[in-house]
This record gives structure tokens, C-alpha cells and sequence, in this order.
């Protein structure tokens, strides 16, 4: 089979949703400033590229009609570049890059743009017209709400408050640390908005504490333990990679980041959502032929504190390998953005950082796990 | 009068309580306003006026009426900005209480504003001609006393000085803005100390606490007897010396004693009182502090009401004292407690005509709108005959104004074929004058009889076609005789008159149904006949709908449950500013019932703004009903969807049955009742969509388990009960469905307990 590369990866800056700087813009307008900047980034003939397939869980709105096709539009791709959306909720854009694979080894083309896509003050979490099926909602926890979830995670795997609340600064510090260090700044494309250009995250907390988390209040359930603060924000955001073959990328001279070795989905129970990744991952490890021991770097993305530390026990994850440059609690988790954003930072991770294998996995709402295995091409 | 457009913008100087409370009522008539105060922090020179702006988007009862009304609030400081005046037609000076500084302030001010914009103050002390003095003829002609009351958005009153030299048509422009665009009803008070409310609120205060401390009569049992017997609210004298601060007392004293003259019966009553300046030292000033003559003693969790000793100044438990049930007349004549708070206050007020104000009308209505007195002086000199209060005063040692002597055995109110009449000074009867524009319920009804009437709604004939429907039960709440006389105005306005208005001058629009009645009924489980109530609502209200004429309700203060869904049944509203309207039906564990739920829906699918498909409507009146949401003010209302685009708002409740009227008779030409709407709705679905939600809000303890089953019966009318996403949705099928949701909720206890617990204690059961 044709080996298949990440050869580029961008982002738009994270904000936080309805009161952050990107409320404003467009979700189309948003993805397809990402995408002309992934395009200028990495230097790929454009009309070279097959198709773009753009991930968003909510696809509606001003991320409705095929948003894909509008953002190829927007991005004045040529003409002859394909569209198509995709949604699998918070793995839609992981899904992005797994099909991209897929075609480049079928033959079905060299170059594709990986895009994800999600502006969650514009188009609401569960959409404008959530119509549950009573049948379903009367057998099933296919509807219960995330927040819901996580607790019934840290239930069932016994992960404390404090625990969490230890996780959650951790991971404002990384993030904290790692934009000092200017070691965000590649990653992030400026987008332009009405009221300027923004180039920064404005979802991180670099003064969070233990003190002030065990403050707030539960956010779901008046017993629960899951705050605002271990949970991920509500985020606007827009991330891209580009996908290709090897054969290609050699050929065109492209900034190759890594190589992809494996991938794998795999449901669960939609009520403990969270554990999703523990699956996914042992079927693309296993799929990539190693173990979680070989893992250099991993990317897990942190939906909610007590989910992320599940699947890293579960899975036996050194955290010093996880989430390096901090995750979903400090960054945002723009849902559909996502997917592309843990793919393309474990990537560039794998090559920043050196060693041979990544894995970037992520849980999914209604009860499902993705994974990508990488590994590095040195 | 003079066109209120004719300000544009207006510029508040001082952005203290007072300042910035004028500031938000300008801003909420929908006028831009800049708010200047002085710079106090070099790194951010506007930092006293935007605290000021902060600070009252936390305040509650809150002094804006919409977040947009917030937005038109612009802030800067005296020394950048004053410039920008020139941009006003209107300044208000609402600094300190210091003549050097408002003296010092005019002079800038001269300096750089534009000829003819209107400069006022909002003194409530300084007399006119002192605050011009050393300023230009120009300045002079241009500038008058505008008094608010606090807090300015609620307090109805505003007292009006202007000089000799005060230009009479800039003046006007500025009255007809406060009328018409603040809202305010506009006493006009000579230029003389504390002009008319606070100089004799002050007077009757202090008489109140020498009294009590002198007759050794508590706190409790004063308020008592100088509260509701007098029509005062029940804060009486010292609840409500605890409400507006004990330390502002020896400010008010100090400065009165200071303006008045040497003989002015106040000087004789403003005593220093050992135990208020220990208070004030304690931090014991009121609400505001620790306390004042009542406090609330949390020691030892839980909190009870005490009340302090005034002979002690320990504070003991609070007492509950009944208010005396005797008229007034015989409780002055016999309780030495009310004969002191209230004759001198009496005598003193009769003696302020012509010196304080024209005529004695100015006074009460300064008290009344001021103080929220029930009544003024002269209408409480009526109740106890002017003739048997000037003996009592003889008797007690008080000197008898010559007013009151000039009455003699006359009352100071008479009424003269259709006209109410007061004494004047000449000792002639002379019209009650009204503002210009301005209709007054009663004055309509003097002398004639309703159209139609029973024990709870009476139908008036208010003349060019127009009838009243007026409801007259206690609260104005609704039942089935409301719903008669609705059922026999129709034919009745159709056959000869053009138009309906719903209107009544009550406090309340309307509390809703009858529970009272509602819970007799259900106790005797009578559901027959409260099924026949909520039929026979629904039917009356959609025969005002559909009635072959306009109808127009006009709501202000809370309008709410089926006193919500007879304005949404109606053709169009005119609200007054302060309206408070929602349907809080769900409260008492049952849903709006008289076609509240379809008349929401039908607004929120109107709403270009709302994303297309079954559920966003639904959803949002959900959220609305689901929680008893109830609007601070109209424009709020309007966002909830209660109100339409089109609807109106007047912000003087003293114009509001005019501009109702005008509205009714706006839509007479060509008028053609609605159609009924069509509903497309997201059936079962969307009803578990909205029960997901409301469990999200029961698990974080915001809804209580019988608040699940009542959303959800109110979730199940909003989504069209069996519909499916394909079928029409008629208006008939609603009401139906809106009437089996309640019948049901009716027949479950919880119910019974939440109405019980709302009648007995006027709060929410949460069960």
C-alpha cells in the first residue's frame, strides 16, 4: 500500500465561544483563512489537490450546504478541487484524514486538504432543531449530554476532584508555557476579523490554580465533581492539515511531519463516551504493530479532565509524553476543528520533539473513539 | 406642548447615584447620553463614570430597562470632555451639594456650550438664584432646576424651579421631555428650601422620630399607626429612615435648618438625637450598613428581625403591631402617636401654599409621587374635615394655617358635575388642571355609568367610539365573570362603538386568574367547573381576537398569567415602560391555559432573527414559560416576545390610557381581524429534546422534581402534543391541547400544594 504523510498542519487561533475574539467570523470564512494559510505554508501546487474534505459536528447554519465546497470556494481554490463535509462529531476531522488515506491508497488521488471546522457561538452545540428519537432517547444514553458523561467516567473509574482539577492546571501550564516559548507560533495562521487581525489564543487560563478550581461549583450535577474548570470550553476554531502521498510529498519537496501507520475507530457505551479513545487506541497500536510503551508522543484530546486521565491509566500513558504543549482544557475544543488540530500537533510534536511513534486519539459524543498512529519519516 | 424631539442628546455632569441614575433614564427613552464626573484616576481618566455605568448593571431593582438602553450610555470625564456639551441640548448638573462647585462647574460649562441648550440642575437644596449668580443673562435664560427623585427611573416625581429670567419655551422643551420621554409627572415648586416633597417629608419624618422617642412608642407601633393608616407605605417613618439611610438624616436637618428661615416651624422640631449619631458612629446607617432601627441578626445562622429600643438603643427582638383599624379621623383625634406625626405635618404642608408651591394640588401630588403617599395632605385633611382638623389643632396648641381656616367647613377636593375642583387661595373652587394630551380614567367615569358591570370587570364608554374594559376585582384578577362581561362587550362594541381598549388605573394590571377562586374549586374537586373556566378563557379571549374591531390592552406594573395572555390575545399593546409581564403559570405547577402557549409560538416564528425549522420557536418559549420568566420593564418584555415590533411603550403612566386610546383608533380604518395561525411543530421529538433539557437543569439543582413533570406538560403543548414534524397545527388543536395539559396538572396534588403555598405566603412552593 502507498505510504500516506502529514505534510502541513494549521490553525487558526482558539477563542472561547459567543464572548471571544473569532464570535464573529464566519465558521466558512474562518476555515478557509486556515486553508489558504496551510496552502502558503507548506507550498503545495493547489491544483494538485484532489479534494478537501472539511470535518464539523454541527453542520448547519453558516456550516451548513456542504460547508466543504463553500471554504474551497472562499479559499478561491481552483475549481477543480472537490468539497465534500464530514461529520462524526468531535472525530470528524480525524475521520477527515483517515478518509484522505483511504483515497490516496485507492488511487483516488496525491493531495488532500484535512480540514475541521467549528463555531460553536454561531451554530449551538446540539444544533438549531435538536430532534431526539423518543425510542432511542427512552433505550438509550445516545443523547445524554457531555457534560453527564464525564461524570459517569469519573465515577465508574474513581478519578477524585482534586485529581482532575491537578490535570486541568497541568495543562494550562503546558499550554501557558508553551505559547512564552513561542512554540505556538507556527501552528496558528492569523485570522482577520472585523475588529482586527487575531493571532492569538484567547481560551488559555495561564493563572489558573488548584486553590481556584476547587472553588467553582459542579457544572452538570449539583453532586458531581466536573467543573467548568476541568471541562473544555466552548470554542471557535478552524484547523487544517495536508494530506498526501509519500511519492508525492518527496516529489514536491514538501515539509513532510510524519507518516500515517495506522488508524482505527471503535464505539462504546454513548454514557461513558469518554473512554473511547482506550479502544480505538489498542486497535491502532496493534493495527501499527507496537505497543503503547514505543510511544514518543501522544495527543489525547482533553474533552474533559476526567476522561483524559481514564484513558491514560487505561492505556498506560507516560504523561510526560501526553498533551506536551497543553490540550483541549487550556487550548478549546472547537469540536469539529479538533481531530485535524491533535493529528497535525502530534505530528509536528513528532518532529519537534524526535522520537518514532505518535498517537493522536480523541473521544466522541454518543460513544465512539478515534485514533491515528504516526510515525516519523528521519 | 413643546415637541419632546427636540432633544436629541443630553449630557449628565456627576455620575453619583444621581447622576447616573438620570443618565440611565434618558438612555432608557431611547436618547444617547453622555455621562461626565471628574478624573480620579490619571491611568484611566473616565474610570468614575464607567464604575458608575458597572455598577448599575448590577443594580437591582436594575436603573436600566434593556441592554440596549445600556449601550446609548457614553462616559468621559469633566476635564476632556465638557467640550462635547456642545453636542447636548440638554445638560444636567448632578454634582455635589456645593454651591462653590456648582457655581465653579456653570462657569465652564458657559464657556464652551452652544447658545440655547438647556443647562439644569438637580439640586435639591440650593435655591435657583444663588446657583446663577456671576453668570450671563444668556446663561440665566437658559437654565432652571430639575429635581429628580431617587431612584430616578421609579420615582414618578420630578420638581420642576425656574426663575424670573428662565426662557418659558426652552423650559417647555425640557418639560416635555421629562413628560413625555422620561416619563416623570412634573410638580412646578417655587425657588424656596428643599422645594415641596423633602420639605415636607423631612417635616414629617422628624416629627415621626420625636414623637416616638417623646411618647416612648417602639419603632413597630410607630410605623404601624404613621403607615398604612395614612396611606403610606408600610415602611411608615423608620423602616423607611432605614431604607434611605439613617446618616442622611443630620445631612437633611443641617442643611434645612440652614436655608429656612429663623421661624420656620422646622427649625422648632430638628432636634440632634444622641442615639441616631451613635447609630451612624456604630455603622448602624440603614440597609445600606449594618442596620438601622431595624436590622436582621444572623448570629448563630438563620436570621432574625430585630428592632431596636429607642429608650435602650438595644436591639430586642422585632414585635408584629397591627395596624389600627380606626378612620383617621378618630385615630388623630384619639392616638397621641398618629395626632404627632401626622397634624403638625398637616398644618405645616397647608402653610406652604402659595409660598412653596401654587396651589395645594402641587403639593399632594409631590407627596404622593415623591413619598409614594397613598394620599396628599389636602386629600388627607379631607378625610378628616378640614372643620374638625382645625379644632383638634386648636385644641392641641397648633396654629391653623389660614388655609385650612379659609376652608372652614368646606373640603379642599370637590367634585362639579363631571369636573374634580380644589380650593384655591381665593377661596373659589377652581379646575384641577391637566397636562396637555393627557386623560384620566376617572375624570371619563365621573358621572356616568358603565356599559356593563359586575363584580369583577366593568365596560366604559371613554368617548370617539373607544369602550374600557376595566377590571375591577381584588388584584385584578381574572375569573369567569371577567370573561362575561368580555362576552357581552362584543356584540355591544360591534353594534355601535369602533374600538376596545383593556385599562384600568389600578396598581397592577393584572395578578391573573383567581386562584383563590381556582383553589375553592379544586378543593371541592369541582373539575367540571374549572374546566369550564379555562374553556370559557380561552373562548373569550379569542373572541377578542377575532372580535370584528381593535382591540388594544394596555399593561403596567405586573401583568401576569392570564393577565399576560389577554395582551397577547389582543390586536396590539401599549405598554407602559414599567411593565412587568410574563406567563408564571408553571409556579403554581400549572400551564398557561388561555392560549398563552400558541400566541407565544406564533411570535417567536415571526422573529426573522430565529434559525428556520420546528424547534427554535418552541424552544424559546419553552425556556421563557418553562421558567416563570417575568420582564423588568417593557422593552424587555418586547425581547421576551411579549410584546411585538410593533407594540407601543409610553413612558408616562399618566399618558397611557391617552395613547392607548390613540392606538385603538389607529387601527380602526380598514381593520380586519387576523388570521389564525398555522403551526408546523416538532412533535415527540422535540418534546424529548426539551425534557433533555430540563434534567440538565433538575441535576444541577435549578429545577425541582415536580418542576420536571409541569416543563414537561408544558413541553408536550409547545411541540403539538401527538403532531408529527409534517402535520398542520391549528390554533384549535393548541387551545385543546393546552386545556387537557391543565385539567391534568389541576387534579395533581402538587398542584394544590403550590397554589396553597402561593396564597398563603404570595412565594413559590418548591416541591
Amino acid at each position: 500500500m502507498r505510504n500516506v504523510v502529514i505534510a502541513g498542519y494549521a490553525r487558526s487561533p482558539f477563542h472561547l465561544a459567543s464572548k471571544g475574539a473569532l464570535a464573529r467570523v464566519r465558521p466558512d470564512d474562518l476555515a478557509a483563512q486556515v486553508v489558504r494559510g496551510l496552502i502558503a505554508k507548506t507550498g503545495v501546487e493547489a491544483s494538485d489537490i484532489e479534494d478537501i474534505i472539511v470535518g464539523c459536528a454541527f453542520p448547519e447554519g453558516e456550516q451548513g450546504l456542504n460547508v466543504a465546497r463553500l471554504i474551497g470556494l472562499l479559499a478561491d481554490l481552483p475549481l477543480s478541487v472537490g468539497g465534500m463535509t464530514v461529520n462524526r462529531f468531535c472525530g470528524s476531522s480525524m475521520s477527515a484524514i483517515h478518509i484522505a488515506m483511504g483515497q490516496i491508497q485507492i488511487g483516488a488521488g496525491e493531495v488532500f486538504i484535512a480540514a475541521g471546522v467549528e463555531s460553536m457561538s454561531r451554530v449551538p452545540m446540539s444544533g438549531f432543531n435538536p430532534l431526539p428519537n423518543p425510542t432511542l432517547a427512552a433505550k438509550s444514553a445516545a443523547y445524554m449530554g457531555m457534560g453527564d458523561t464525564a461524570e459517569n467516567v469519573a465515577t465508574k473509574y474513581q478519578i477524585t476532584r482534586a485529581d482532575q482539577e491537578a490535570f486541568a492546571v497541568g495543562s494550562q501550564q503546558k499550554a501557558a508555557a508553551a505559547r512564552a516559548s513561542g512554540k505556538l507560533v507556527d501552528e496558528i495562521v492569523p485570522i482577520e476579523a472585523k475588529a482586527g487581525t487575531v493571532s492569538e489564543d484567547g481560551t488559555l487560563r495561564p493563572d489558573t490554580s488548584a486553590e481556584g478550581l476547587a472553588g467553582l461549583k459542579p457544572a452538570f450535577s449539583t453532586e458531581g465533581s466536573v467543573t467548568a474548570g476541568t471541562a473544555s470550553p466552548l470554542t471557535d476554531g478552524a484547523s487544517a492539515v495536508l494530506v498526501c502521498s509519500e511519492d508525492y510529498a518527496r516529489a514536491h519537496d514538501l515539509p513532510i511531519l510524519a507518516r500515517i501507520k495506522s488508524v482505527a475507530v471503535s464505539g462504546c457505551a454513548p454514557e461513558i463516551m469518554g473512554i473511547g479513545p482506550v479502544e480505538a487506541s489498542r486497535k491502532a497500536l496493534s493495527r501499527g504493530g507496537i505497543d503503547g510503551g514505543q510511544l514518543d508522543v501522544v495527543e489525547l484530546n482533553e474533552a474533559f479532565a476526567s476522561q483524559a486521565i481514564a484513558c491514560m491509566k487505561d492505556l498506560g500513558l507516560d504523561p510526560a509524553k501526553v498533551n506536551i504543549d497543553g490540550g483541549a482544557i487550556a487550548i478549546g475544543h472547537p469540536l469539529g476543528a479538533t481531530g485535524a488540530r491533535i493529528v497535525g500537533k502530534a505530528a509536528s510534536l513528532l518532529k519537534r520533539e524526535g522520537g518514532k511513534y505518535a498517537l493522536a486519539t480523541q473521544c466522541i459524543g454518543g460513544g465512539q473513539g478515534i485514533a491515528t498512529l504516526l510515525e516519523s519519516v528521519e | 406642548m413643546s415637541d419632546v424631539s427636540a432633544i436629541k442628546k443630553v449630557c449628565v455632569i456627576g455620575a453619583g447615584v444621581m447622576g447616573a441614575g438620570i443618565a440611565a433614564q434618558v438612555a432608557n427613552a431611547g436618547i444617547p447620553v453622555l455621562l461626565l464626573d471628574i478624573v480620579r484616576d490619571p491611568a484611566d481618566r473616565d474610570a468614575v463614570a464607567k464604575g458608575a455605568v458597572a455598577r448599575m448593571l448590577k443594580t437591582d431593582p436594575a436603573p436600566f430597562m434593556s441592554a440596549a438602553a445600556a449601550k446609548l450610555v457614553e462616559t468621559g470625564n469633566i476635564e476632556d470632555h465638557l467640550g462635547r456639551i456642545a453636542e447636548c441640548d440638554w445638560v444636567v448638573e448632578a454634582i455635589i451639594e456645593r454651591i462653590d462647585l456648582k457655581q465653579d462647574l456653570y462657569a465652564k460649562i458657559e464657556a464652551v456650550r452652544r447658545p440655547g441648550t438647556a443647562i439644569s440642575s438637580n439640586t435639591s437644596t440650593i435655591p435657583l438664584d444663588h446657583l446663577i449668580a456671576g453668570r450671563s443673562e444668556e446663561f440665566a435664560r437658559d437654565f432652571l432646576i430639575t429635581h429628580f427623585f431617587n431612584p430616578p427611573r421609579y420615582m414618578r416625581l420630578i420638581e420642576i424651579v425656574t426663575g424670573p429670567k428662565s426662557d418659558p419655551a426652552l423650559v417647555a422643551r425640557v418639560e416635555a421631555f421629562v413628560d413625555r420621554a422620561m416619563g416623570k409627572t412634573i410638580v412646578r415648586a417655587k425657588d424656596t428650601p428643599g422645594f415641596i416633597a423633602n420639605r415636607i417629608g423631612t417635616f414629617w419624618i422628624q416629627s415621626g422620630l420625636n414623637a416616638a422617642f417623646d411618647l416612648g412608642v417602639t419603632v413597630e407601633e410607630a410605623d404601624a399607626i404613621a403607615g398604612k393608616p395614612m396611606g403610606v407605605p408600610k415602611t411608615g417613618i423608620f423602616a423607611l429612615v432605614d431604607l434611605v439611610g439613617v446618616d442622611l438624616m443630620p445631612n437633611l436637618q443641617k442643611s434645612l435648618t440652614s436655608t429656612l428661615a429663623p421661624d420656620d416651624p422646622y427649625q422648632a422640631i430638628a432636634k440632634a438625637s444622641p442615639l441616631i449619631e451613635k447609630m451612624i458612629a456604630d455603622g448602624y446607617t440603614g440597609r445600606k450598613g449594618k442596620g438601622g432601627f431595624y436590622r436582621l441578626n444572623r448570629d448563630g445562622g438563620g436570621k432574625r428581625k430585630e428592632a431596636i429600643d429607642l429608650a435602650t438603643g438595644a436591639y430586642r427582638e422585632a414585635i408584629t403591631v397591627q395596624p389600627p383599624r380606626a378612620d383617621l379621623a378618630t385615630l388623630v383625634a384619639t392616638n397621641a402617636y398618629a395626632w404627632a406625626v401626622l397634624g403638625p405635618t398637616l398644618a405645616y404642608a397647608a402653610s406652604l401654599v402659595p409660598s412653596a408651591a401654587d396651589d395645594l394640588v402641587a403639593i399632594d401630588e409631590a407627596m404622593k409621587l415623591g413619598y409614594n403617599w397613598k394620599w396628599g395632605p389636602f386629600e388627607l385633611i379631607d378625610k378628616i374635615g378640614a372643620a374638625r382638623l382645625a379644632a383638634l389643632m386648636t385644641e392641641k396648641g397648633v396654629p391653623v394655617p389660614p388655609l385650612i381656616a379659609l376652608a372652614g367647613d368646606r373640603s379642599f377636593y370637590r367634585v362639579e358635575g363631571t369636573k374634580q375642583q380644589y380650593l384655591g387661595l381665593d377661596g373659589a373652587y377652581h379646575d384641577v388642571a391637566v397636562p396637555e394630551g393627557v386623560i384620566r380614567f376617572e375624570d371619563l367615569k365621573r358621572g356616568q355609568q358603565p356599559l356593563l358591570k359586575n363584580g369583577s370587570a366593568a365596560l366604559w364608554d371613554i368617548g370617539d367610539g373607544v369602550v374600557a374594559l376595566e377590571f375591577t376585582g381584588k388584584m385584578n384578577a381574572l375569573d369567569g365573570e371577567v370573561m362575561k362581561i368580555i362576552g357581552k362587550a362584543i356584540p355591544l362594541v360591534q353594534a355601535s362603538y369602533k374600538a376596545l381598549i383593556v385599562y384600568n388605573d389600578g396598581t397592577n394590571f393584572s395578578a391573573g386568574a383567581n386562584l383563590g377562586l381556582a383553589l375553592f374549586a379544586l378543593n371541592i374537586a369541582a373539575w367540571g367547573e374549572v374546566e369550564k373556566l379555562v374553556a370559557g378563557g380561552q373562548q373569550a379571549y379569542k373572541a377578542l381576537k377575532y372580535a370584528p374591531f381593535p382591540v388594544v390592552s394596555a399593561p403596567f406594573g405586573m401583568a401576569i398569567g392570564g393577565g399576560c395572555e389577554i395582551l397577547l390575545n389582543s390586536d396590539a399593546i401599549q405598554a407602559h415602560a414599567e411593565t412587568y409581564t410574563g406567563l408564571v403559570e408553571v409556579g403554581v405547577g400549572l400551564i398557561p391555559g388561555w392560549g398563552g402557549c400558541g400566541e407565544m409560538i406564533e411570535r417567536w416564528m415571526e422573529n426573522p432573527a430565529l434559525p428556520k425549522g420546528p424547534m427554535p420557536a418552541p424552544s424559546k418559549v419553552f425556556e421563557i414559560v418553562s421558567t416563570a420568566t417575568v420582564s423588568k420593564s417593557a422593552a424587555q418584555a418586547r425581547d421576551y416576545g411579549f410584546l411585538r415590533p410593533s407594540d407601543g411603550i409610553t413612558m408616562n403612566r399618566d399618558r397611557l390610557l391617552a395613547d392607548t386610546k390613540a392606538k385603538a383608533l389607529s387601527l380602526v380604518d380598514g381593520y380586519q381581524p387576523p388570521k389564525p395561525p398555522e403551526f408546523r411543530l416538532p412533535g415527540e421529538s422535540g418534546r424529548v429534546g426539551m425534557k433533555m433539557a430540563a434534567e440538565s437543569f433538575h441535576k444541577r439543582g435549578l429545577a425541582t422534581d415536580y418542576d420536571l413533570v409541569v416543563s414537561d406538560a408544558l413541553a408536550g403543548v409547545l411541540t403539538g402534543g401527538p403532531a408529527d414534524l409534517v402535520d398542520v397545527v391549528t390554533e384549535k388543536d393548541m387551545l385543546k391541547l393546552e386545556r387537557e395539559a391543565f385539567m391534568l396538572r389541576v387534579r395533581d396534588p402538587r398542584t394544590l400544594a403550590r397554589i396553597e403555598t402561593m396564597l398563603e405566603t404570595g412565594k413559590p412552593l418548591r416541591n
